[in-house]
């Protein structure tokens, strides 16, 4: 299996039009006004029919978790109210853009794996773009302005998911987090920290062009992962059955469960890819796929929307933990500790 | 995909700013715990963030304290912050933004807002180093685009405000400009 330092990248870019006040206190013509316009000029024949526009009264509560659970839109967008919104995805899920949600624009783009460094210049590409119809609001001195002041300058936020179990099991995860604070980093946990599946981001404004924050999140992020790495090298040296045992219980439940929450399912891929990594699990199964993957793919609005043909409307209903149990017997099968 | 900014794993506004464990350094970081699922949140000053964080098992995460709240301990120590507040109590033209707005909800109304807050802001966005100048990518066309017409419809906004909040002084300088903007707009689709 390929070992990717980052789990998956994230990126929003957040843009302001000048001619209008930000949402929370534009009204409703402006906002509308402003939907019309950029909604208007992604579906120009400029674009070449390279983005999908979406009226957010057309999504259901099925569709929006689907677009979270595959990185296309923040969760604060989905769960917004307001005037005006709409949303739009670029290239097939290459980028998207959220339209009048906390800022007039926010260009989002998600990748599985490594790729920080490749969003940032097609995000700048769309930027570009965008700003033909769309007069920045900007000043010199503070950046591209933004409803929240944190935000203000580059307005880039970047995101890198890191799989750091070891770390977590260890509690060293806290001095790291302290450590990425004296850098304008923060960390938090995605999936309310099962699998230790964190995500670390800039919280703070940045000095520095985007390339620059770019670099500082690869950089310390690829540190971590080292980190990681070597606790859990230290773990299997010093306790070797634990380690195997762990693992093995894991595999054993994800054979025979025939009902599994999601965050269970995370934590079982979760030890089952340390054990994969330090080659002491095989599993057929998995193919060629991550573990990042299987966990995304376990999600409750993916399993209802690929697996339940989006017949249940409730991301509650306990039919998709027996669905999700299957799928991970299915892809565990034939799975075991050497 | 993205990790949710969810209450849970904010720090809670009222709360005090004073580090809860020596009492006597202000708290800038924020230690959460996850301990049998239970989520704990303590607020400390850096040194004490450290020490704790060595101890912690399990899952800890250390964040620094939103900015906002950071800012209302710099207003609580900055003289010109703690003074009368109705008469530092600002407001922007163009969107209506009030100084307390801005302190309840974090957010700023408009790009106006930059100007009327800047002092309050650079509090606000302020980390440990100095004021930070912007130095990353600028707009292709520049900020000095605005038409007449967007230039006739943000004045009016501000009228209205202005109205609304009773300061016809400054109202009636507004209207002036506006007027005089009218006639010019006029001329040139003649
Ligand atoms: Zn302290
Ligand atoms: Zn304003």
């Amino acid at each position: 299996m390929k070992q990717s330092t980052m789990t998956a990248s994230a990126m929003v870019l957040a843009r302001n039009d000048a001619d209008h006040r930000f949402p929370h206190v534009e009204d409703r013509d402006g906002l509308e006004e402003l939907r019309s316009h950029v909604t208007g000029m992604l579906k120009s024949d400029d674009w070449g029919g390279a983005w999908q526009v979406y009226e957010l009264d057309d999504l259901s509560a099925i569709d929006l978790a689907y677009l979270v659970e595959r990185g296309l839109m923040t969760p604060r967008f989905a769960d917004g109210l307001g005037e005006g919104r709409a949303f739009a995805v670029y290239g097939d899920g290459l980028a998207s853009l959220e339209i009048n949600g906390e800022d007039h624009l926010r260009l989002v783009g998600f990748r599985k794996g490594d790729g920080l460094e490749s969003l940032w210049p097609l995000l700048n590409l769309l930027d570009d773009r965008l700003e033909t119809a769309v007069a920045y609001a900007f000043d010199p001195a503070w950046g591209y302005l933004t409803a929240s002041p944190a935000r203000t300058g580059t307005g880039l936020r970047v995101y890198a998911t890191l799989h750091l179990p070891a770390l977590m099991l260890t509690g060293k995860l806290a001095s790291i987090g302290l450590e990425l604070v004296k850098h304008g980093l923060s960390m938090a946990p995605l999936w309310g920290g099962a699998g230790g599946v964190v995500q670390v981001s800039n919280s703070a404004r940045q000095q520095g062009p985007e390339s620059e924050v770019v670099r500082l999140v690869v950089d310390l992020c690829a540190e971590i992962v080292e980190k990681e790495r070597s606790v859990r090298k230290m773990l299997l040296r010093e306790n070797p059955l634990q380690a195997r045992d762990q693992i093995g219980r894991s595999l054993g439940l994800a054979q025979h469960a025939w009902t599994m929450t999601f965050s269970e399912a995370v934590n079982l891929i979760s030890a089952a890819q340390v054990g994969l990594e330090a080659g002491m699990v095989e599993a057929p199964g998995l193919g060629g796929q991550s573990a990042f993957e299987l966990m995304t793919k376990l999600q409750p609005a993916h399993i209802v929307v690929e697996h339940m043909d989006r017949k249940v409307g409730c991301l509650e209903n306990t039919e998709i933990d027996e669905v999700r149990a299957r799928i991970m017997r299915e892809v565990f099968a034939g799975a075991c500790v050497r | 995909m993205f990790a949710e900014e969810s209450p849970d794993w904010n720090p809670d506004a009222s709360s005090s700013v004073e580090c809860e464990l020596c009492g006597e350094e202000p708290a800038t970081m924020h230690l959460i715990r996850v301990v049998e699922g239970r989520v704990s949140h303590t607020h400390l000053c850096p040194r004490c963030a450290e020490n704790l964080a060595e101890q912690t098992e399990g899952l800890a995460l250390v964040l620094a304290l939103p900015t906002v709240l950071r800012g209302a301990k710099a207003r609580a120590e900055t003289p010109a912050f703690s003074t009368s507040k109705s008469r530092e109590e600002k407001l922007c033209p163009v969107c209506g933004t009030t100084s307390s707005d801005l302190r309840e909800s974090g957010l700023v109304g408009c790009g106006n807002c930059y100007q009327v807050f800047g002092e309050q802001l650079e509090v606000m966005v302020k980390r440990d180093v100095e004021m930070i100048e912007h130095m990353g990518k600028v707009p292709l066309r520049g900020p000095e685009t605005d038409s007449l017409r967007h230039e006739i419809m943000r004045l009016e906004r501000m009228l209205r405000e202005l109205v609304a909040h009773e300061r016809y002084e400054e109202a009636a300088g507004v209207r002036d400009r506006l007027t005089e903007l009218g006639q010019r707009l006029q001329g040139d689709d003649e």
